[in-house]
């Protein structure tokens, strides 16, 4: 991959940084009255989540990274594997757990996801931010119980836990808002 | 699109600060623009003009990157205190908070130290509407604070290997261009968090044009919301010293594959009666008007 400038810098660039590949969320020129130019740039690791924040000298160069985001149809998993599929080269990708991380709270077979691949290797997926789950458990909704409270927790068939009003029941599809794990609305 | 109450907000600033500037017996001064040296500073690059191509003979000028020198040469004269507001203009310089030309208000007060000036400062932002009392932290105690560095111990190898823990460059050939850095890494973020912050002390390697007192440079900077606002100093005030820190700029230069620039010898000259003591500072006025509500 080519390398790229401070001055080539720009927001959802990819770049190696500690061996990982980064994704640059912010970047900002700061330049001391008495002193040279600095890049403070507040980078996603792609592969971790986490953010960093790291100053660099301008003119400072990185190692791009080669990042391409698929959408990407999720088939099944064996228990080891999750398996995706490529729908314009039928090609499949298994992404093991920790590459899945939270993503398994939300995949729904058949569902459209978005995975994301360096150099080729599947290392992350993220769901659509709207998907439709169905109540396996959760409480009836007793009267003047817990009103006003905000809802009582449901279990999804993913086995991911979301607060829903007190109105839905068992076997009930709701949407939930995979950013924040919020019920949205019946679906 | 005219935004007219940010032009109505500039008008406003400027006239508060004349006034108080005004009420102190401050004398407000304009310096020529268009100059014959550029800037020997390192990392401020100069725009050069070139006049009376038909006329000749053919003159290579350069726009003033600070009115300093100039209001300097006012000072040897015993002008007494002074201030002026002007455009300043740097090449290289873009960014959010940078560009090729800016509002600078530049003023000097006779018989002041820095914490007079810093005072004096904080005054003036009272003034305009800024009415937090500001936050002092020197240099050190601030690395020390936010960085557990003994800034003014740490050697250079030293500071690199810091540099080198925190995942950053070291590759550098002065170390106060690396302090720099590891200031903005370290220090600047957690600014953020201090509406009025002054800063001062800076090590004796970043004394630019102010006076030391051993390991130190009375020197201070302002900070709002960790936006750097203000740069002033103790100023030096004989012709030698002012040429020895130019030929050690220049040296600098000569070390960085940088353009070595001319030395501005009629400065020298007109400062023969020597700058009375004073402390001066230069103020971004687009950035403070960028802070203040």
């Amino acid at each position: 991959m080519a390398n790229y400038s401070t001055n080539q810098f720009k927001n959802g660039l990819k770049l190696i940084l500690d061996g990982n590949p980064c994704s640059i969320v912010n970047n900002e020129i700061v330049k001391p009255g008495k002193g040279q130019a600095f890049n403070r740039v507040k980078f996603k690791d792609l592969i971790t989540g986490k953010t960093l924040v790291k100053t660099f000298k301008s003119g400072e160069s990185l190692e791009g990274a080669d990042v391409m985001e698929l959408e990407m149809q999720y088939l099944y998993s064996d228990g080891e594997s999750w398996h995706f599929m490529d729908p314009s080269s039928f090609e499949q990708y298994a992404l093991d757990s920790k590459a899945i991380a939270e993503a398994i709270n939300y995949l729904v077979e058949q569902d459209n996801c978005v995975v994301t691949l360096w150099n080729d290797n599947p290392i992350s997926v993220t769901p659509a931010n709207h998907v439709t789950l169905e109540v396996v458990d959760t409480d009836p909704g007793l009267k003047g119980d817990t009103a006003g409270t905000g809802g009582k927790p449901a279990t999804l068939n993913t086995g991911v836990v979301v607060q829903v009003p007190l109105f839905i029941s068992i076997g009930e599809s709701i949407k939930v808002d995979t950013r924040t794990n919020e019920y949205v609305g019946r679906a | 699109m005219l935004d007219k109450a940010y032009l109505i907000k500039r008008s406003q600033l400027i006239k508060r600060i004349r006034n108080f500037f005004d009420s102190q017996g401050l004398l407000e001064v304009q310096t020529s623009t268009l100059i014959d040296n550029p800037t020997t500073d390192v990392y401020i690059d100069s725009i050069c003009a070139t006049v009376n191509a038909e006329v000749g003979p053919k003159t290579i000028k350069y726009l003033h990157t600070s009115p300093e020198l100039e209001m300097k040469k006012l000072l040897s004269e015993d002008c007494g205190d002074i201030y002026q507001i002007c455009q300043a203009f740097r090449d290289n310089e873009h960014g959010k908070n940078n560009f090729n030309e800016f509002t600078m208000l530049e003023y000097y007060r006779v018989g002041f130290e820095i914490h007079d000036l810093m005072d004096d400062i904080a005054n003036l932002l009272n003034s305009i509407g800024v009415n937090i009392k500001p936050e002092k932290i020197s240099y050190s105690q601030a690395f020390n604070d936010y960085g557990d560095i003994d800034i003014l111990k740490v050697d250079f190898e030293q500071l690199k290997n810091i540099a080198s823990g925190l995942g950053l460059t070291n590759d550098f050939l002065f170390i106060e261009d690396l302090q720099m850095l590891l200031f903005t890494h370290l220090i600047e973020p957690k600014l953020k968090h201090i509406p009025v912050c002054f800063i001062y002390d800076y090590p004796k390697s970043q004394s630019a044009l102010a006076k030391t007192n051993g390991d130190i440079a009375l020197r201070f900077e302002l900070y709002l919301n960790g936006i750097e606002i203000a740069n002033g100093y103790d100023e030096l005030q004989d012709p030698e010293t002012y040429r020895q820190r130019f030929i050690k700029e220049n040296n600098k230069r000569k070390l960085m594959d940088k353009k070595i620039c001319s030395i501005d010898y009629d400065f020298l000259s007109k400062i023969q009666n020597i700058i009375p003591q004073c402390s001066g500072v230069a103020i971004g006025i687009d950035r403070l008007l960028s802070q203040i509500k």
